[in-house]
């Protein structure tokens, strides 16, 4: 069945041409020389004052990375890229690190005012302007007295948000580069543990050059007393950014996290190579989420961000959690599997996911749950839209180890169509290698619970009405899992229906 | 650089290769076009050897740690044709890669050749080009030796049951199955992989050529010895509002790789497979399938259920592909694996590959053990655990091969599955 009329109208909304964070700020930089080498890592560790043993760990990944083969095995297809054509390191001369805010740039403040992230403590706390005057775009989550933001632009933090009132509840929140300095303990401790430096090609060169990011650590038994979030936004022509976060919650923490992003609109592909590593003791909690708005390129594929991200949570305690949840609209190239590794007793782990793609977008994106502990369980729910000449595919891995007695999973998956230039691609590894695990995968809305169906049919409302209501609810639960002020964006995609699933 | 560049034959490879110039001039072949062949097939084989887990194709079937040796041709022939399953059918025989010629008089009257004679005068056809992941492709285009050719002509309606059983008794055979089928016939094929405990390596492939209207089914049944290794392909094409079923009943062999490549060519077409793995001791069985949905309005529904116990391993590959051109296809693929030893391991990828907006694809995939309520119903009704055991499993599997038009063709099954069951659970 071909997809609802309201489903079409709400993505051509959102279509390649319609992107409103495509301006540029005009900015002085400081760049390092273009290319890659162990120069440019010594430049990088230089200019964030890196102490012996971070430069050494960069170098360590660089000489890995030089040995290591660009993954091909995606759904992809771009032209070879040229890793010594970017700036590994550019910075607003004015802004080598973080800095009280009367110091900012203000065409930087004006660039964040812009994308409807205000970074004036006072005013979003003394409501001294609304929400909506405070940006010509539409609002959002950042616009909150809940929401602490960490700014990057380019390869540095601009300014954190709310440090202090965080720092009174004993929760770090600051940029990975000051992290770096100031709590070497933490993050010699965990940083690589989850994503190691050879891990692949992407997450290697990440390791070798990154720029910044965030780090977050909420100490024991703490539950985490505002949003925290990151904005990252690529500005500098033929640059790449190397983004780094590491978010630990110890014993019995909880943090909610949100990430979003976005470029200028050119013709050039820029490089964006993330990595994510999220660390959960015992009953611990880790709730992530990610609008993903890079560049998508234009109407005839020009330009666009390429996005090869590495995301991995790894649920080290008994009974911790850790749930992704990600809208995905942005990039040219998406390259992006946000895993669990399911380590404790009773862990859990959770992925939701909406990943729209149109004009020549290529998305190759899904999970990894990888079951380790006892008792452990985890759940993904997927949707997938392709329109134009876009290709969206949904690629998930679900593995039980031996030892995982009573590994539980639920996968759900469900593409949509919208003309005929399009594809919509699934490919789902299922992974069982002992006697006690229970998988199941399924698609499509023929699936729709039988007695769901009827129970609804019954009280007299029509068959279509009855699926249309069923399937909504699904889709509100996925929205759901987003932070409450972050529904504004997603409310866009409520109005995507299932209707006209293929698979 | 390709990967077949950097690493050193393996001994499996070595043999192959080594069987291959040991063999050359002395496979039946006339003409130029099998000698170039067979040579492009060999070739492709030397280029890229057996496949590794690196290509996507074999992810859980790594042909160069799986295959440790090859068992040696061998010039004892031994070994005799099995009964037919239904007692009506014709009997077409391989015994250890050799056709035998049927006797009675039906089987003459029968549209069926020896492959092994058109590769000897030259009227047979083998392909001609590879992709380098085909490896059963090479393999049986390089050493093919015999096979049976059919030929259905239009309107064919047999009550006539045609048995195809390759028999191996240890060593090793290459044989190949054409089959056209004419527009409107209704055949029904079934194909036997029957030997001894010896040690064998066999590959077979079928090709088979629908034509408009005709009704196909196909039940292949693998009961060969613990040690044997098979490739197997089977390859269709279907035409306009052709329906073929495909059944495949696993019960033996130490490594086996089915692949099945099913295209829908024509409006209307329509695939059925019903695929059951019943996976014991230290094997490794592998089902990898392609349903190409190349034409509008067409059909396919694949059900594939396991059950493995010991150390067995089994993988089901699935992939259906939907063309830009094939509106209102109607596709669902469902993999449910019943894995009863914490030694057991079963793998499941079962991809879709969607081109076209107006279609109605489903997959599904589900593993899981025994179900407990389920055997606390039966055993408090004072049925032994094991027996309960047995009726859960038998109805799990069991389901698949119900609505035979011909009843005793599920008779027969159903027994084998009984088989099965009483050895192993």
């Amino acid at each position: 069945m071909p997809a609802a009329q309201e489903t079409i109208r709400q993505v051509h909304k959102i279509d390649v041409d319609q992107y409103k964070y495509g301006f540029e700020t005009k900015i002085e930089t400081e760049k390092a020389p273009k290319g890659l080498n162990e120069e440019t890592i010594r430049f990088i560790s230089e200019r964030k004052r890196e102490s012996g043993w971070m430069l050494e760990w960069r170098l360590q990944a660089y000489r890995r990375w030089l040995q290591m083969q660009e993954p091909r095995w995606a759904r992809l297809s771009y032209t070879e890229i040229n890793f010594q054509d970017y700036y590994y390191y550019a910075a607003p001369k004015s802004q080598i690190e973080p800095k009280s805010l009367d110091k900012v740039d203000p065409e930087l403040l004006a660039t964040y005012e812009k994308l409807g992230i205000p970074l004036k403590e006072q005013e979003i706390l003394t409501g001294v302007r609304k929400q909506g005057e405070r940006s010509e775009l539409d609002s959002n989550i950042y616009a909150s007295d809940r929401v602490a933001v960490d700014a990057v632009f380019d390869s540095v933090s601009v300014i954190t948000t709310f440090k202090e009132e965080l720092a009174r509840a004993g929760v770090i929140f600051c940029s990975i580069s000051e992290a770096v300095r100031k709590h070497s303990e933490l993050v010699k401790k965990y940083l690589g543990s989850v994503v190691p430096i050879a891990d692949n090609f992407y997450a290697a060169l990440n390791s070798a050059v990154f720029t910044d990011g965030s780090f977050v650590y909420v100490p024991k038994n703490v539950r985490c007393p505002m949003e925290l979030s990151t904005y990252f936004r690529i500005n500098e022509r033929n640059t790449g950014q190397f983004e780094r976060t590491l978010i630990i919650a110890d014993e019995g923490a909880y943090v909610s996290y949100l990430e979003g992003c976005t470029a200028p609109q050119r013709d050039e592909n820029q490089l964006h190579a993330a990595v994510v590593e999220l660390i959960a003791l015992e009953d611990a909690e880790i709730k992530y989420s990610t609008v993903q708005n890079w560049y998508p390129g234009d109407k005839e594929g020009r330009g666009g961000i390429y996005n090869f991200v590495t995301k991995r949570g790894d649920c080290r305690g008994n009974n911790s959690k850790i749930s992704w949840t990600q809208v995905e609209t942005g990039s040219a190239i998406t390259w992006k599997y946000p895993s669990c590794l399911l380590r404790g007793d009773n862990s859990r782990g959770h992925f939701y996911s909406i990943a729209v793609a149109n004009g020549h977008q290529q998305i190759d994106s899904g999970t990894k749950m990888v079951h380790l502990g006892r008792n452990t369980s985890s759940r993904i729910i997927s949707k997938g839209i392709s329109a134009g000449f876009s290709e969206n595919t949904y690629r998930g891995q679900v593995t039980a180890h031996r030892r995982a007695a009573n590994a539980r999973n639920f996968t759900q998956c469900d593409s949509l169509l919208i003309g005929n230039d399009c594809g919509a691609h699934t490919v789902p590894y299922i992974e069982a290698k002992n006697a006690t695990a229970q998988f199941e995968h399924e698609a499509t809305t023929s699936k729709i619970s039988e007695d769901h169906l009827f129970y609804v049919m019954q009280r007299g409302i029509q068959e279509e009405e009855a699926i249309a209501l069923i399937i909504n609810g699904f889709v509100k639960e996925v929205i759901q899992e987003l932070p409450m002020e972050f529904a504004v964006e997603a409310q866009k995609l409520i109005g995507i229906s299932l209707e006209g699933s293929v698979g | 650089m390709t990967v077949s560049e950097k690493v050193a034959l393996t001994q499996a490879e070595t043999e192959i290769i080594n069987n291959f110039i040991a063999l050359k001039g002395k496979l039946p072949q006339r003409g130029l076009l099998l000698e170039t062949a067979r040579k492009a097939a060999m070739d492709a084989f030397y280029k890229h050897g057996l496949p590794s887990r690196r290509m996507e194709n074999w992810h859980y079937t790594d042909m160069r740690t799986q295959l440790i040796c090859i068992a040696p041709y061998s010039s004892k022939s031994g070994g005799a044709l099995a009964a037919p399953l239904l007692s009506r059918s014709i009997v077409l025989g391989l015994i250890n890669g050799q056709a035998v010629i049927p006797s009675h008089k039906a089987g003459k009257k029968m549209p069926a050749t020896p492959f092994g004679a058109l590769l000897a005068n030259g009227e047979a056809e083998l392909p001609q080009d590879f992709a380098n992941d085909n490896v059963i492709a090479q393999l049986n285009t390089a050493l093919v030796s015999d096979g049976w050719k059919l030929d259905f002509p239009e309107n064919t309606s047999s009550d006539k049951i045609i048995e195809l059983q390759n028999v191996q008794n240890g060593a090793q055979s290459h044989v190949r199955f054409p089959v056209i089928i004419g527009s409107n016939a209704n055949v029904m094929i079934i194909e036997r992989q029957i030997g001894n405990d010896e040690e064998s390596f066999i590959s077979s492939v079928s090709n088979l050529d629908i034509s408009e209207g005709a009704q196909v089914s196909w039940i292949i049944i693998r009961t060969r010895g613990m040690t044997s290794t098979e490739l197997n392909q089977f390859n269709a094409r279907l035409g306009k509002n052709v329906a073929l079923k495909l059944y495949i009943i696993n019960a033996g062999s130490r490594f086996l790789r089915q692949e099945i490549n099913v295209n829908l060519d024509g409006m209307g077409a329509d695939f059925q497979l019903r695929g059951i793995n019943l996976l014991s001791g230290k094997t490794h069985t592998d089902t990898t399938m392609v349903v190409r949905h190349l034409a509008k309005d067409t059909t396919s529904t694949e059900i594939i259920r396991n059950v493995a116990i010991d150390e067995a391993r089994g993988v089901f590959q699935g992939m259906i592909r939907v063309a830009k051109e094939a509106q209102k296809t109607d596709a669902s693929m469902i993999c449910n694996s019943l894995i009863l030893s914490d030694s057991a391991e079963f793998d499941t990828k079962p991809e879709l590959e969607i081109f076209a907006d107006d279609v109605a694809c489903g997959h599904g995939a589900t593993v899981a053990e025994i179900d407990r309520d389920q055997l606390f119903y039966l055993m408090a009704r004072g049925i032994p655990e094991a027996q309960a055991r047995a009726m859960l499993v038998k109805a799990f599997v069991g389901e698949l091969i119900e609505g035979f038009d011909r009843k005793e063709m599920g008779e027969v099954l159903h027994i084998l599955l009984d088989q099965w069951l009483q050895v192993h659970i």
